[in-house]
């Protein structure tokens, strides 16, 4: 310790030193010099003698300098960096080439990096966030976050492990009053959350759990934002009331700025007690729970003490369930990245690799350049420079290389990446659970992810790492050189040796075996996106624009009101010119899907299941439409007849079913002449819902996912919803305008959005084509996709640049023979042929190896395909044949320089 | 190359013969090197560029420090001044040596 102090004030004060020393030996010889001329010497002679028996002054200088580096490596360090930059610069294409070859890889996953590092890796902002969980009802083989009241209750109760268990959902609401109506964000929550995330308020005070109670009030707690936004930070907000729908809520807090639980996707701008009703039957799935675990208590012991909890439970409530239904809960973080997770490391690992592709092209270039500097590195040696000396300066060089590269990449990583997600990522807060379509935690169009420390970090030791690791190789190759066999080589065309042409076949092999499989796996990207473009989703989404409207608290929310306003304001918005059809909807396929139990009346008695209380034959999707819904989509109505006008509350209850639910259950009679009762038992709202008549039957549609199968599903009418269904619903979710359009859709916002506000006052939000929302469906695949594609591309350039590389320098270093070959009258051809012969004997290994590799590989790619198998055959012939191609291109044009070779030229150059 | 210890002299000694060198009165290099050869009827000659760096490592480790001062010529030169720390060190080191000695005479009169 005393030690290191004392370096470290040694190298602070260098200078000084090596003068004390300087001095020292000076005076050393000094003395040395007049001890010899005292017996007798001549003074010049004695000089000499002197300086001579003190050996070199420097060496001495040297090693007293040594004692105090142990850190070898930084003594002369900026001398090293200074050579190896004036070399570097005499040799610009050659520097050109390495620095943007690393760029590309350093790059690359410095990109990948930072979206690992934001969305994986960078931890949640509340304290302690690791002791943070998301509770999950695994059901059957399906496991889902979302919830009911009686269960969060029992949850709630469990205080031996938990503290702070808080349910909550993100809803879309009107903020009236002021100059504009505004849709925003809001968060129900219960009391429990505020001090789960451990949030500060910057005025004012959280909800009580009083307020958090039914009927306990209308309170509501702002965001920074919002309140610098529309209220201009004006702190006397705190006990006014804000109307939100046509509701007054008295705002009693502010929350400060940096307050971001990232559970809710846009950040809500209002949080209001959730003021949970416990005595509603559970099974209405409603919100999410989050708690923290107890000190000292692990996730083990918490999971142990929830099936306890589920086997009383179970006692308590006699069901018969047939599925087996359990509680866990898992890290929060955990449960938010979810199944992105796995996508990330599959990026992870095939930028790796091409990283190593980027090492091996360099590293291979570096042994051309040793060779070329193989004279240069002999004299050195012969003049002193130690082995380790030579070994240090050329691995400086190729750090100064690939930290070139890392400062571009990082740049360019960062700026790309930012592109890329704001193309690719897609978003929907529409779902309670969360979807697999996106990427969780980017922010807006990856807003989230940047530089930062880790980022930065992470480049620099990449750089560094791969300084080294494409450096060693070449490094201690130059400094074995053999020197007297150099130097006595005539001229400055030292013959490469065996063994480094050796290392140079196998880095192209390598190079192109890697090459090969991340091509394989951007191929089967490519073919799965093919596939999700090739899916009949079962509707037609171009033309479509889809507007959504919170009409939560207002005179909308109930059946009469909403029918109302659909009706009326479909009519203004049909007589918009270039609008053809338009209608309203509760949720859109590929955003939301409720799954609601149904009884067929024909067999009540017969074939149920039981989940809680309930009874029923299966679930179904279940959407409300208005008239019209299935000309907008162009569903087709395959039997039967469509929603009316006439479909009112008074008429007779009915419902539209689809093909798949048909088939399925009704295999061999007539669904037409069944009746359907849905949802009875769920909530108590769903028992006011009429035993409807099944009177049409519609056409599949994909709405959980292009790549998922259609499953049953339900349609019935706006205007025949329970009150309490509807007021539950638009909660939930805006409600949804959908309208098809004679042109581009976007064309039609304005006006449609205009008239839509003049009706009903309220405004309109996240105005959106079909088409961008099916796009954003296959977000994540999209994501995944174009970097493979671009990665497999940045491979097969650098693979193509390694083999080009190899074969020209081994034609020029053969200039003299191929000279020879065309004196004695080869044929040009021949020369070429046999160029492109070698070149290609180098690439069909590294086909070979990199296909068999590949074919072992793809398998842990199965779960992101879709629509193609790990082992397509179509990818593993067409990968190969690129690569070929693409190589035999590189190594045709050596080949071709080869057989230009004047025989005379070549036979001067000596 | 420079020798670095005397080939005959055992690794480890340098360090002892200086901090003993020392142990009397500061000196500067010149002055230990000519002492340790005179004292030892010139066979201990220490070349100067294993003294120099063997000083440094002495001074690394705070057993002796350095000031500059006039030598008896009235030249500049730097003084070296055991410090207590390496007075103790000069004590271990003698003792070790010694033990050492011992060890390698029983060896040499074993029958």
């Amino acid at each position: 310790m005393l030690g290191l102090l004392r370096r470290t004030w040694h190298l602070l004060r260098r200078r000084r030193f090596e003068a004390d020393l300087a001095e020292e030996l000076e005076f050393h010889r000094a003395m040395k010099q007049q001890e010899l001329e005292a017996l007798g010497a001549d003074p010049t002679e004695a000089a000499f003698a002197a300086r001579r028996a003190l050996g070199s002054i420097a060496l001495a200088q040297d090693h007293s300098g040594d004692v105090w580096r142990p850190l070898w490596l930084l003594e002369g360090v900026w001398q090293d960096v200074t050579y190896a930059v004036r070399d570097l610069r005499r040799q610009p294409g050659f520097a050109a080439v390495a620095v943007l070859t690393l760029t590309l890889g350093i790059g690359a996953n410095t990109a990948i990096f930072s979206v690992v590092n934001t969305v994986l890796l960078k931890p949640l902002k509340a304290p302690d966030a690791a002791r943070l969980v998301r509770f999950v009802t695994i059901s059957g083989t399906t496991s889902s976050p979302v919830t009911g009241a009686q269960t969060f209750e029992i949850w709630r109760r469990q205080t031996s492990v938990f503290a702070d268990v808080a349910a909550h959902r993100l809803e879309f609401v009107n903020l009236s009053g002021g100059s504009e109506p505004e849709q925003v964000p809001l968060a129900r929550v219960t009391t429990e959350f505020f001090p789960l995330f451990r949030a500060r308020l910057l005025h004012g005070r959280p909800f009580t759990a009083d307020e958090d109670r039914p009927n306990g009030g209308e309170v509501a707690v702002m965001s920074y934002g919002l309140w610098m936004r529309r209220f201009g930070g004006d702190p006397r907000i705190v006990g006014q009331a804000i109307a939100i729908g046509r509701v007054p809520h008295v705002v009693v807090g502010i929350l400060s700025a940096d307050f971001d639980t990232e559970q809710f996707d846009p950040r809500p701008d209002l949080w209001v007690p959730f003021q949970i009703e416990p005595e509603r039957i559970d099974g209405g799935n409603l919100f999410v729970v989050t708690g923290r675990l107890k000190p000292a208590i692990t996730i083990e012991m918490a999971n142990a003490q929830l099936a306890v909890a589920a086997a009383d439970y179970a006692r308590t409530v006699p069901v018969r369930s047939n599925r087996q239904t359990s509680w866990l809960v898992q890290p929060l973080q955990d449960a938010m990245v979810g199944s992105v997770r796995s996508s990330l490391n599959l990026l992870l690992a095939s930028v790796g690799l091409v990283l190593l592709i980027a090492c091996a092209n360099v590293a291979s270039l570096l042994l051309v350049r040793a060779d070329v500097r193989k004279r240069e590195m002999a004299i050195r040696a012969a003049i002193g420079a130690a082995r380790g000396r030579i070994v240090r300066q050329l691995l400086t060089e190729s750090l100064v290389l690939s930290l070139a590269g890392g400062l571009l990449g990082l740049a360019a990583g960062t700026i790309a990446i930012r592109a890329l997600l704001s193309v690719a990522a897609g978003s929907n807060p529409f779902s309670p659970g969360g979807t697999d379509f996106t990427i969780p935690r980017i922010g807006e169009s990856g807003a989230a992810v940047g530089l930062d420390w880790s980022v930065l970090t992470f480049s620099v030791l990449v750089s560094a790492v791969t300084g080294i690791g494409f450096g060693v190789l070449p490094a201690f190759h130059a400094a074995r050189t053999e020197l007297s066999l150099t130097l006595k080589q005539a001229g400055g065309a030292a013959s490469s040796s065996f063994r480094r042409n050796k290392a140079r076949a196998l880095l192209v092999v390598t190079e192109i075996a890697l090459a090969l499989m991340l091509l394989v796996g951007a191929a089967l990207l490519i073919r799965t996106s093919l596939a999700f473009r090739a899916v009949r989703p079962g509707f037609t989404p171009d033309n479509v624009l889809t507007l959504r409207m919170s009409v939560t608290a207002t005179p909308f929310e109930t059946r009469a009101g909403i029918t109302d306003l659909t009706r009326n304001s479909l009519e203004r918005i049909r007589a918009v010119p270039g609008v053809v059809s338009a209608s309203t909807t509760c949720c859109m396929p590929l955003e939301t899907v409720w799954q609601l139990p149904f009884v067929v009346a024909s067999r009540a008695q017969s074939g149920l299941t039981r989940a809680g209380n309930l009874a029923f034959h299966a679930f179904g999707g279940w959407t409300f439409v208005s008239p019209g819904y299935f000309d907008v989509f162009r569903i087709p109505i395959l039997r039967g007849r469509d929603f009316t006008d006439g479909d009112t509350a008074g008429a007779p209850g009915v419902v539209i079913i689809n093909q798949e639910m048909a088939r399925r259950f009704w295999p061999s009679s007539d669904p037409l002449s069944d009746r359907l009762i849905i949802g009875r038992g769920m909530r108590p709202e769903y028992d006011q819902d009429p035993v409807r008549q099944i009177i049409g039957i519609v056409g599949d549609v994909r709405d959980t996912g292009l790549n998922r199968s259609p499953r049953p599903g339900m349609y019935v009418p706006t205007a025949q919803v329970p009150d309490g269904v509807t007021i539950l619903n638009v909660r939930l979710l805006p409600l949804v305008w959908v309208v098809r359009t004679a042109g581009e859709p976007y064309s039609l916002s304005v006006p449609i959005k205009n008239e839509l506000q003049r009706v009903s006052g309220l405004p309109v939000a996240r105005i959106r084509s079909m088409g961008d929302v099916v796009g954003e469906s296959t977000a994540r695949t999209r994501f995944d996709m174009w970097l493979m594609t671009i990665f497999g591309c940045s491979a097969l350039l650098l693979a193509a640049v390694g083999i080009y590389g190899v074969m020209a320098y081994s034609v020029q270093q053969r200039t003299k023979e191929i000279g020879i070959r065309l004196a004695l009258g080869a044929d040009a051809r021949s020369v070429q042929r046999m160029v492109v012969f070698q070149g290609m004997a180098l690439t069909l290994p590294g086909v070979g190896i990199g296909l068999a590799a590949a074919f072992g590989l793809t398998r842990i790619m199965a779960s992101f395909l879709f629509g193609v198998t790990p082992r397509d055959p179509l990818v593993f012939m067409s990968a190969p044949l690129l690569l070929s191609s693409v190589a035999f291109i590189a190594v045709w044009l050596p080949g071709r320089g080869a057989c230009r070779v004047d025989p005379v030229v070549a036979l001067r150059a000596e | 190359m420079g020798e670095h210890v005397p080939p005959d002299l055992l690794p480890g000694t340098l360090d002892l013969l200086i901090l003993k060198a020392l142990a009397a009165n500061p000196q500067h290099g010149y002055g230990i090197a000519q002492r340790l050869r005179t004292v030892s009827d010139d066979v201990l000659q220490v070349g100067e560029s294993s003294l120099y760096p063997a000083l440094q490592r002495l001074l690394l480790k705070g057993w002796v420090k350095a000031e500059w001062g006039a030598s008896e010529n009235n030249r500049r030169a730097r003084f070296y001044t055991l410090t207590a720390a390496g007075r103790k060190r000069l004590a271990v080191e003698r003792q070790e040596f010694e033990h050492l000695i011992l060890a390698i005479h029983k060896v040499l009169n074993a029958t």
